[in-house]
């Protein structure tokens, strides 16, 4: 007797209230960003690797404190506006270098980037992306204008997570 | 460290490879993601199987990030950024390394039961 159950054999049935109601299609989405967020730090991770460079290393706290900083907020970004990675990676991973580049700066040659280095350069990146969004979006872009796109930059890390 | 901090110690050795490939090329997203999935997997079963050493080995790890990543660069020569087949080409001749420096120092599966 074959009692192997395949997804065709089930018969269909009532959903229990609430199993395709708003709700529910909203802790999938909250499912599906957090499964995302975790591949797109990665990538962030790896081009702040390539903005420093061989120069110097990063100390674990360092690391932890960007992972904690950035996470929420990429979060909040899609849960606001979606997930975008595919059409914003290209800029916000130059932010990335950016950052990285930074905090080799801050960390004036020592051999390894400290957390009170990656500290200021998250605070410069962040300032520099909120005065970014801010001044573009005055110019009142359309989507897909280079106002719009300018715009992109700065949301992935302005968003505040509590909103 | 617990083991639920496998996401934030990947996120250590991807920096580390993007350390080693530097600003001259950009990496496709789908070859991150492959090297994502490899090491999670990879560093799970080590996490689960031996205990997580991190903290200890991070040095050596690291180092290793950035070996992978220069290897990519290297193997990305002839295109515009690291891809998936760079990568992956990365991957075999650091995983390679780690083999031989495992069997050597007696930590492989296949050299613990030589001498069990």
């Amino acid at each position: 007797m074959n009692t192997e159950m395949t997804r065709q054999s089930i018969p269909p049935g009532p959903l229990a209230y609430g199993y395709d109601g708003p709700a529910a299609v909203a802790a999938d989405e909250a499912l599906a960003h957090e499964q995302a967020v975790d591949a797109i730090l990665d990538d962030c991770f790896l081009s702040i690797g390539q903005g420093i460079g061989l120069r110097a290393a990063l100390d674990f706290d360092a690391v932890l404190f960007v992972r904690d900083n950035f996470r929420p907020k990429f979060l909040a970004a899609m849960r606001h506006c979606g997930n975008r990675w595919l059409q914003d990676r290209t800029t916000v991973t130059a932010v990335g270098w950016m950052l990285g580049e930074r905090a080799a700066r801050y960390a004036s040659g020592a051999p390894s980037i400290n957390l009170d280095a990656i500290k200021k350069a998250s605070a410069d990146i962040e300032r520099y992306c909120q005065l970014h969004a801010t001044r573009r979006s005055g110019g009142r872009g359309r989507a897909g204008s280079e106002a719009a796109t300018a715009l992109i930059a700065g949301y992935w890390c302005t968003w505040d997570p509590k909103e | 460290m617990p083991v639920e901090h496998i996401d934030a110690i990947l996120n250590d050795c991807l920096l580390a490879a993007g350390q080693g490939i530097g600003t001259e090329k950009s990496v496709d997203f789908d070859a991150v993601l492959w090297w994502r999935a490899r090491y999670r997997k990879f560093f799970l079963h080590a996490i689960t199987a031996n205990g997580n050493s991190y903290e200890t080995d991070r040095r050596r790890v690291t180092a290793v990030g950035r070996y992978l990543g220069q290897r990519a660069l290297h193997h990305a020569s002839a295109s515009p950024s690291v891809d998936l087949r760079a990568a992956s080409l990365a991957s075999h001749d650091v995983e390679t390394g780690c083999q031989m420096n495992a069997v050597r120092e007696g930590l492989s599966p296949a050299a613990q039961h030589a001498t069990a």
